[in-house]
């Protein structure tokens, strides 16, 4: 007690000297009513007297040293006003649309502070259903591209100099005012419209300036499904396909699995029909292709056909089904009828060498599948296959496949070519004053003899709105820099009954408008009056006025439409569409040309869209899901054509069309047609940045308005042209170069698959037989107790788009290495899809897997790290300690899986000067993952970083953690839900369930190391041999 | 057999008296070097650089800069890493393990065969330090506490290199200097010039030939010897550890005293000729070397056969392919040049008059170093090129950076040996003294 | 007329067997403080001089074992005991990968030791100032003689004697060794100003170059510590905006997922009608109100809302939520203004969210309820 008599006169000896009033007062409210409750004297410290010098002491000590330099670790800088709802270093998310493609897809953009870093699809949005493709997820780095436009640019021909918007404005407007006033045309380029509040920006803008017309294009179109429908049916929209109810799927040149459609959408639907645990069930898919396609790959027969054989080939199947089979639900226009007569199954078969019994099973399992199968053409055969593939549907009665209740929605038809010519003409006898390129390309996407190029010479006024410096945009005079996607305001219609919203995640990072705005200012006709919200309310107000009253909902306006803003889609009851009886005679399929010659093929590529995402390094290096080249297309042969031509992979060949020469390396690719060379489109822009310049070859100049199937071009002639190239590919080509080699992934068990015949008959075939692993060790083993991280990947469903690499790359801060870097294999994908052939270069069975760190519990990588840089965290990761790691490559040396990546250089500096080391792209970077420096070794974390924020989350909620609740960024994307992953020890988790599944194994497992990703074999729907 | 070993011959030819050896041996370190020996220095010195060069680019910009790739995270420079840690393998034997077999005719070369044991060790020691992806960092290397607390992991076959290779050049360096005392005790008292003799008092420690001392001087060098020996075959042992290749560890060493004997000797026939040491780096010596060479090279032709055989009885399809892949895959070229220079060459030796004819020999010797260096490079590159999964494979192309750091290693390794045999006696004085004829007392059985 | 510095005297013969036969009629006289010099160790004087058997070879054994116990110890307590990480599924004692480090230290421990005990424990080294140094004697031995020297300090020492005996055995020299009195007497002046300001000079180059090395050196390219990471954290800069905020702010109008915007901005009471409290006054809800209310709210108002504000009137105090209108007040009511603050009382929302103001809410209600209770809660 004396004691604490003491501190009190310590404490308070100071003040006790002076014994003044005022004093006396403070003291007062010093101790002021529940002011000092917990505040007691006597609890405090007895020698506080010596911790006090010792702070002293201490803090003396602190500033001494603080006085040398340290390492200054930057200023802290809170929000000034923090907004509501947003929790710093916690993640909001908002409901938008990607508006990368004409599908319009839901996203959800995930934002850190108020930063978009992560795009995944939007799980409410019926159709996409929390999925996107790669270019959708890749997206990101587009917005913080360092070379997006920063400010409006005039000038002409190629030579811009900066300007402000307001001048730029008034020109324009006061060009288009004279337009109109003397009565020129002013056209406005856009691709495909998609949403209802552009187009009705579009119908005002006609409105204010009368002489306006609006065309739209795109590079890759269905118009000839279109017109072919419209030919059948009568009315021109081609109704959506449920494939989630196809027992059968014959595809006719058609990549719906890959870049046709809306694929992510048919991937979802297509896996779902191969659920092991429902064998029965799973659907077949017959592919008859000359390509080789991703559809192709995942095809349970094929048949090597030349596209321009495929005509023959559907009337033969007509004939074989309706005369000699004697199936028709419908009747057929006579004259068609008569047609179909003249072909039949036995010629096609012998003309074009195809297997009799696939023949045969297919036409059997189109015909014991009536009303449950589907023939499917793809967009780049004529209009007459299309017409004859209607028939066959209908004639097999699968208009039931046809999806009634969600439609396809055309707000505005794409321009005829008859429509683009007139402008062109128009344009060249100088009767159009001002063109205006809605975020388009035509220059580098018309076909050439179109001459547009120097048509835009003969026009005074050409403006371009783009994001990017664009092959159009320098023979422009002025240039807008737009917002980007995620910068923008935004409402979709393609599918009935269904709108998807779109809302700026970020303000402008530059002196961008939103191109709607721009348009709606130039209408305005005052370039004073610009607000960066002018398009938000103007298409509120078209939603509150026009769309809003139709859906007839009981909330008012403004919780409807935050609602809607919320979730990112409208969901409304929409009348059914109708399909009537096929009304078509023989007269639409007179004039089609006999197969004959060398047909080149021009398709779509998958990943940079039309070429619009050729700035994108994550997708120029997503490897391309069939050849796993990068930064690349080709032109594919096969290799009995290449054998004539004599040609290796990387010999240059020169092709020939109506006058026109390409010069290309040759890609000899196992499973096309002979006499068939296929180039992707997209490649070889002239103008498309520091990353998308000069990647690949133009195939687009091959494209003639005169050709009747602009995409196929038949009678050219094909030679072996000087030179070699080096492709960058991130798996080499051992089909051709080492056939011996060949099957060496079913010798080493590493791809494993059965049929689904032998497993309905046995469950257990693929158990039976194998050789138990036992668990030999000269040591006793850690036991891993309690949680334990693992993945399953169900190879039945994957498909090998790589959609997982992509989002993994934008999760994970996975850096762009560059073509010279692929091409020496430093790649840096922390997951990769491998790609196996088997059986001959010619009749290919391909096989993916996607391949990822195993996260083995005796891991070999472990072992011989001399730094302990990677190890085993309690919970089964095998975690990697970047900055612990020296970088000796020993690891990697030692994964018998190669899934390691070391960074040989710092990437974001060594690639292109580095360009993607600019200071926009800090802001994409994932703040949760570290970046990694030059000489570290990195590699798949199971999203470690996920993981975490569920168990904070759990801690929060004082709930036990379960990992079927942590979702890895690979398993969020995949659109086949084939990756599972969780806590294997959670009991009947789904984890738990597949790893445990009768077809599950484990990549050579004969090593022993007990890998933690769990592979469920394949099984290949084949049918039954030669039944008929 | 030319030479009996049931009775023992006089090593040094003639009879030199005990002035005379020292002045032999002593000239070259009193006289100025001549031109021929700053030609090979400059040579040497300019690779030296080169090699710095390239490695300063390597240190700024990383390990890009070579062709390791995904695959393939090692090749040139581990490959010369274990290459030179075997050339420095034969130097121990020669001075560590004939010493314990009373093998006489080492003397004239023992001296010369350590130095360049630690030369090559030092070679050697820096490939793992320079091959990292952060060099800054190869101190994390050492167990040291440090601010994480971290320590290393004993259980990492590069971490038992680190210490193997530390402690191998720790023990070559003592057993070399402990051979040196007396040396520089007997130029210590020969020289005129201050400053040598300043220099070599400090170094010979104030050695006084005292007999109270040789007694325990020879204890000790027994001793190191005895531990040498075990020593450097564990190194070896360990270094092929990072190869994870069970049968590899016995013929890994075979190889590497293969590799060694044919560089010192090739080096000898230089110094013999230059400081005219032809009596004692005799004909003989050379001649039992290349009749170690013989069977070293054996041992490793019979190793090579091996493999395959195992590979082919094991039955493990992925084994054998990795042996069929080096002969026939698409680095068969490095498979057959290591076969030929390591095995078919070297039989050449059977034939005695190639065996003592020096050009021939030399040119083996050199046809042995490139085989052996390529040796390491089927073992690691190709296994590596070629793993488990097919759709892993790569290929690895060395890059003009590899081949300049290779070069410069050679350059290294030169100027130290040049810088050496102008300083220091390349023959043990008192050796040699001790085994001449009449070198020790007639009435106990030395040297007759 | 005795020389006091006389060390000893020195006899040089010619051959190994001259010097044998020295040796043992030296060692017959009963000589004991005498050492034989050879240019390189002659066989059978060791045994002649009558030396014991080197001892040293138990040392290299003592050491070895140590070195081996040593680094099998360490490895244990580091692995094992001070930092345990599970690698590659092996127990923290893994003996068998620790048996090649074991050795290597073991082999260097007891070599180096080894030698180290010889120079320095057994021959005194570095001796650079013995008598014997520097004489015409230690050169001939140390080239191409045999040399006896007797030691003054021998209890049988005597200058004639000795020099007869060497005559007697035919030693071709015979000279006697003295001490060098300079040398004995010399001073090491180690506080001579040259060598301080030697010294200072290496002492200030150190410490700059460490300096220089570690606090900027280090810190420049190529090296790097992935310290300064291209991403954006939270609260912290970035070049990219003019206003330099790494942290921006969500675009009016959206709406961010869980989040809806409040409605009844400005229309306090018609909240009141439309707005209902989602909670019911359980545990959970009012333990997290509790919690809520005492951080923010009770400041001003008070730990029990009764308006008592601790901010000794700095501020002016609220009135209490214990009046009629307050509880009168629905549930929509008060989280109006919660959300959007009402006079001096400025708005909450960014502090509480929504969530979190009904609970707010439902702990008020609670306290009010405590304040003044109805009949039906003494039931």
């Amino acid at each position: 007690m004396s004691r604490n008599e003491e501190n009190k006169k310590f404490w308070l000896s100071l003040d006790d000297l002076k014994n003044s009033l005022n004093f006396a007062k403070a003291k007062e409210n010093e101790f002021a009513e529940g002011m000092t409750e917990e505040f007691n004297l006597d609890a405090q410290p007895s020698h506080s007297r010596r911790k006090f010098l010792a702070l002293a002491g201490a803090s003396a000590a602190f500033a001494a040293t603080a006085c040398t330099d340290y390492r200054d670790k930057g200023e802290i800088i809170p929000y000034n006003k923090k907004p509501d709802d947003l929790t710093i270093g916690v993640a909001n998310y908002y409901a938008s649309t990607c508006t990368g493609c004409s599908n319009t897809c839901g996203i959800l953009i995930k934002t850190r502070e108020g930063r978009p870093i992560k795009i995944d699809g939007n799980p409410d949005h019926p159709i996409s259903r929390g999925k996107i493709c790669a270019a959708g997820q890749a997206n990101i780095l587009n917005l913080y591209d360092p070379e997006r436009l920063k400010e409006p640019l005039s000038g002409a021909n190629g030579k811009f100099k900066p300007a402000n918007w307001k001048n730029i404005d008034n020109k324009i407007i006061e060009a288009m005012n004279k337009a109109s006033a003397d009565n020129k045309e002013i056209a406005i380029i856009t691709h495909s419209v998609l949403s209802p509040s552009q187009k009705k920006l579009f119908e005002d803008f006609k409105l204010k300036y009368p002489t306006g017309k609006v065309y739209s294009y795109e590079l890759f179109n269905d118009k000839n499904r279109q017109s072919a429908w419209k030919q059948c049916y009568g009315e021109s929209n081609f109704p959506v396909i449920s494939w989630g109810d196809a027992n059968v799927i014959l595809s006719l040149e058609s990549d719906f699995l890959g870049n046709e459609g809306n694929f992510v959408e048919q991937i979802r639907l297509f896996a779902g029909k191969r659920n092991v645990d429902d064998a029965k069930n799973f659907n077949r898919l017959y592919v008859a292709e000359g390509g080789m396609s991703l559809t192709g790959m995942n095809s349970d027969h094929r048949l090597r056909i030349k596209p321009d054989a495929q005509f023959e080939f559907v009337m033969s199947l007509l004939n074989e089904i309706i005369f000699v089979r004697k199936v028709t639900s419908t009747t057929l226009n006579p004259s068609l009828s008569a047609k179909i007569g003249q072909y039949n199954l036995k010629g096609i078969t012998s003309k074009y060498k195809l297997s009799e019994n696939v023949l045969n099973s297919l036409v059997n399992d189109l015909i014991s599948n009536k009303g449950k199968s589907i023939v499917y053409a793809g967009d780049i055969l004529s209009e007459e296959v299309h017409i004859a593939v209607n028939a066959l549907n209908d004639v097999l009665g699968n208009n039931a496949l046809y999806n009634k209740e969600r439609g396809n929605v055309k707000q505005m038809p794409l321009s005829e070519n008859a429509e683009i010519e007139s402008l062109i003409n128009s344009m060249n006898g100088g009767n159009v004053a001002v063109i205006l390129h809605f975020d388009t390309n035509p220059v580098f996407h018309f076909a050439p003899d179109y001459g547009y190029a120097s048509a835009l010479k003969k026009v005074p006024v050409v403006v371009t709105m783009c994001e990017n410096e664009n092959d159009t945009s320098v023979r422009s005079n002025y240039v807008l820099p737009i917002h980007h996607n995620f910068e923008s305001w935004g409402d979709f219609q393609t599918r009935t009954g269904l709108f998807s919203l779109q809302q700026p995640v970020i303000a402008p990072l530059y002196n961008t408008r939103q191109k709607e705005s721009i348009l709606h200012l130039l209408i305005g006709g005052n370039a004073e009056n610009y607000s960066e919200d002018g398009y938000h309310q103007y298409m509120m107000k078209n939603w509150e006025q026009n769309i809003y009253p139709s859906l007839s909902v009981a909330s008012d306006f403004r919780s409807f439409w935050f609602a809607a803003l919320h979730d990112g889609v409208v969901n409304y009851k929409a009348p059914a569409q109708t399909i009537g009886e096929i009304y078509t005679s023989a007269n639409e399929l007179l004039h089609y040309p006999d197969s004959k010659g060398v047909i080149l093929m021009l398709t779509r590529n998958y990943t940079i869209g039309d070429g619009r995402f050729a700035n994108n390094g994550w997708l120029q290096e997503l490897p391309h899901p069939v050849s796993k080249v990068t930064w690349d297309n080709y032109a594919s042969i096969s290799l009995n054509t290449s054998k004539q031509l004599g040609v290796k992979i990387g010999d240059y060949i020169e092709i020939k069309a109506s006058g026109k020469k390409l010069s290309v390396p040759v890609m000899i690719q196992p499973g096309m047609a002979d006499g068939v060379v296929s180039i992707e489109l997209g490649y070889g822009r002239k103008v498309g940045g520091t990353v998308g310049s000069k990647v690949g070859f133009d195939g687009i100049q091959f494209i003639s308005k005169k050709n009747y199937t602009p995409m196929l071009i038949s009678g050219i002639s094909i030679s072996k042209a000087s030179g070699k190239y080096k492709f960058a590919s991130t798996q080499e080509h051992h089909a051709i170069n080492e056939p011996e080699v060949m099957e060496f992934h079913k010798q080493r068990s590493i791809i494993q698959e059965g049929t689904v015949a032998a497993y309905i008959k046995n469950p257990d075939f693929f158990r039976e037989g194998k050789p138990k692993i036992e668990d030999i060790s000269i040591v006793n083993r850690v036991q891993y107790t309690g949680t334990k991280w693992a993945m399953a990947i169900d190879l039945n469903k994957c498909v090998g788009c790589g959609i997982c690499v992509s989002a993994c790359n934008v999760e994970n801060n996975v850096p762009i290495v560059g073509k010279d870097m692929v091409k020496v294999g430093r790649e840096m994908h922390w997951i990769r899809v491998d790609r196996y052939y088997s059986d001959s270069p010619e009749e290919p069975e391909t096989s993916n897997q996607p391949m990822l760190c195993m996260h083995c519990d005796d891991a070999p990588c472990e072992n011989v790290c001399p730094v302990v840089a990677t190890n085993h965290s309690p919970d089964g990761l095998n975690q990697m300690i970047y900055n612990r790691c020296v970088g000796t490559r020993y690891c990697s040396n030692n994964c018998p899986y190669k899934v390691r990546r070391f960074n040989f250089y710092n990437f974001r500096n060594h690639f292109a000067d580095g360009y993607y080391n600019k200071d926009s792209l800090s802001l994409m970077q994932n703040p949760e993952v570290t970046v990694r420096s030059r000489g570290v070794m990195e590699k798949c974390t199971f999203c470690v970083q996920r993981i975490m924020e569920a168990r904070q989350e759990a801690i929060k909620n004082g709930v036990p953690l379960k990992g079927s609740e942590v979702k890895t960024a690979c398993q969020e994307a995949c659109p086949a839900e084939a990756i599972t992953f969780g806590d294997a020890h959670e009991k009947d988790s789904p984890i738990d369930y597949i790893r445990n599944h009768k077809l599950g194994y484990h990549v050579l497992e004969e090593l022993n190391i007990k890998p933690n990703v769990t592979y469920i074999a394949r099984l290949r729907n084949k049918a039954a041999e030669g039944q008929s | 057999m030319s030479v009996d070993y049931t009775r023992e011959l006089s090593v040094i030819e003639g009879r030199p008296t005990f002035a005379e050896i020292t002045d032999l041996i002593s000239k070259p370190l009193e006289t100025r070097p001549n031109k021929k020996y700053y030609i090979a220095l400059t040579i040497s010195v300019t690779l030296m650089l080169f090699g710095a060069t390239c490695l300063g680019l390597t240190f700024v910009y990383g390990t890009g800069m070579w062709g390791n790739n995904n695959p393939v995270g090692w090749a040139f420079d581990i490959v010369n890493f274990v290459f030179w840690v075997g050339i420095g393998h034969a130097g121990t034997l020669i001075s560590a393990i004939l010493f314990l077999f009373r093998q006489k005719w080492r003397t004239g070369i023992a001296r010369f065969a350590e130095g360049m044991t630690i030369f090559a060790v030092m070679t050697a020691g820096l490939f793992p330090l320079i091959h990292v992806g952060r060099p800054w960092l190869d101190g994390w290397l050492f167990p040291y506490p440090n601010q994480n607390s971290l320590w290393v992991n004993f259980t990492s076959p590069l971490l038992w290199d680190v210490f193997a290779v530390s402690t191998y050049f720790t023990v070559s360096f003592i057993f070399w200097y402990v051979g040196l005392i007396p040396d520089f005790a007997t130029l210590r008292d020969k020289t005129v010039n201050n400053i040598k003799k300043v220099i070599y008092s400090i170094v010979s420690l104030g050695w006084r030939h005292s007999n109270r001392h040789w007694h325990h001087y020879e204890m000790v060098y027994l001793v190191l010897a005895g531990f040498a020996t075990p020593l450097v075959l564990s190194v070896h042992t360990i270094v092929s550890f990072d190869f994870a290749v069970s049968i590899l560890p016995p013929y890994f060493v075979a190889g590497a005293v293969f590799s060694g004997f044919a560089m010192v000797q090739n080096v000898l026939i230089f110094v013999r000729k230059i400081f005219n040491y032809e009596h004692i780096i005799t004909l003989d010596t050379l001649e039992k070397m290349n009749k170690i060479i013989i069977v070293t090279g054996s041992m490793v032709g019979y190793a090579y056969a091996m493999e395959f055989f195992i590979a082919w009885y094991s039955g493990n399809p992925i084994e054998t392919f990795a042996f069929v892949n080096r002969a026939f895959g698409d680095y068969a070229w490095a498979y057959w040049t290591m076969v030929s220079c390591n095995v078919i060459f070297p039989q050449l030796f059977w034939i005695k008059k190639i065996r003592r004819s020096i050009p021939i020999m030399f040119i083996i010797g050199v046809l042995v170093n490139v085989g052996m260096w390529f040796e390491r490079f089927v073992i690691i590159v190709t296994s590596l090129s070629r793993d488990y999964l097919p759709s892993s494979w790569g290929i690895y192309t060395p890059t003009v950076i590899d081949t300049g750091i290779l070069i410069g290693s050679f350059g290294f390794f030169f100027t130290w040996i040049l810088i050496f045999i102008k300083t220091m006696p390349v023959v043990s004085i008192a050796e040699v003294k001790s085994v001449i004829t009449g070198g020790q007392p007639t009435h106990h059985g030395g040297a007759q | 007329m005795e020389n006091r510095n006389l060390y000893s005297v020195t006899g040089l013969f010619d051959t190994p067997d001259e010097i044998v036969q020295a040796v043992e009629a030296v060692q017959k006289e009963g000589y004991t403080k005498y050492d034989v010099n050879t240019p390189y160790p002659v066989h059978g004087l060791d045994i002649k001089m009558k030396l014991p058997p080197s001892k040293l070879g138990y040392f290299a054994l003592a050491l070895g074992l140590t070195g081996a116990i040593g680094a099998l110890f360490f490895m244990w307590w580091s692995m094992s005991m001070d930092y345990p990480v599970v690698i590659g599924g092996k127990p923290f004692f893994a003996f068998p990968a620790f048996i090649p480090v074991t050795f290597e230290v073991t082999v260097l421990i007891a070599s180096v030791g080894t030698v180290l005990t010889m120079l320095f424990l057994y021959f005194r080294f570095p001796n650079l100032s013995h008598p014997l140094h520097d004489t015409d004697y230690m050169k001939s031995v140390s080239n191409d003689k045999f040399g006896i020297s007797i030691e003054a300090e021998d209890s049988l020492f005597d200058v004639v004697r000795v020099k007869k005996l060497f005559e007697k055995l035919g030693a071709k020299r015979i000279s006697e060794i003295n001490f060098d009195i300079a040398e004995l007497n010399k001073k090491p002046k180690i506080f001579e100003l040259k060598f301080m300001v030697f010294l200072l000079f290496t002492a200030i180059i150190i410490s700059g170059a460490s300096y220089f090395t570690l606090n900027k050196l280090l810190y420049m390219e190529p090296f790097n510590w992935m310290m300064e990471q291209s991403r954006v954290m939270p609260q912290s800069h970035s070049k990219i905006f003019k206003d330099g905020f790494g942290m921006r702010n969500p675009v009016s109008g959206t709406v961010a997922r869980g989040s809806m915007p409040y409605m009844f901005a400005g229309q306090p009471d018609i909240a009141g009608e439309k707005l209902v409290n989602p909670f019911i006054p359980d545990e959970k809800t009012l333990t997290l109100g509790k919690k809520k209310y005492n951080t923010y709210c009770s400041p001003c108002h008070g730990n029990f809302a009764k308006g008592d504000a601790r901010l000794n009137g700095q501020f002016p105090n609220p009135p209490s939520l214990h009046s009629d209108k307050v509880r009168t007040w629905t549930d929509g009511r008060i989280f109006a203004v919660i959300t959007e603050g009402q006079n001096i009382m400025p708005s909450y929302a960014q502090q509480l969210t929504p969530d979190e103001r009904w609970a707010v809410i439902l702990y008020v209600r609670a306290l009010q309820r405590a304040v003044n209770a109805k009949e039906d809660d003494l039931k």
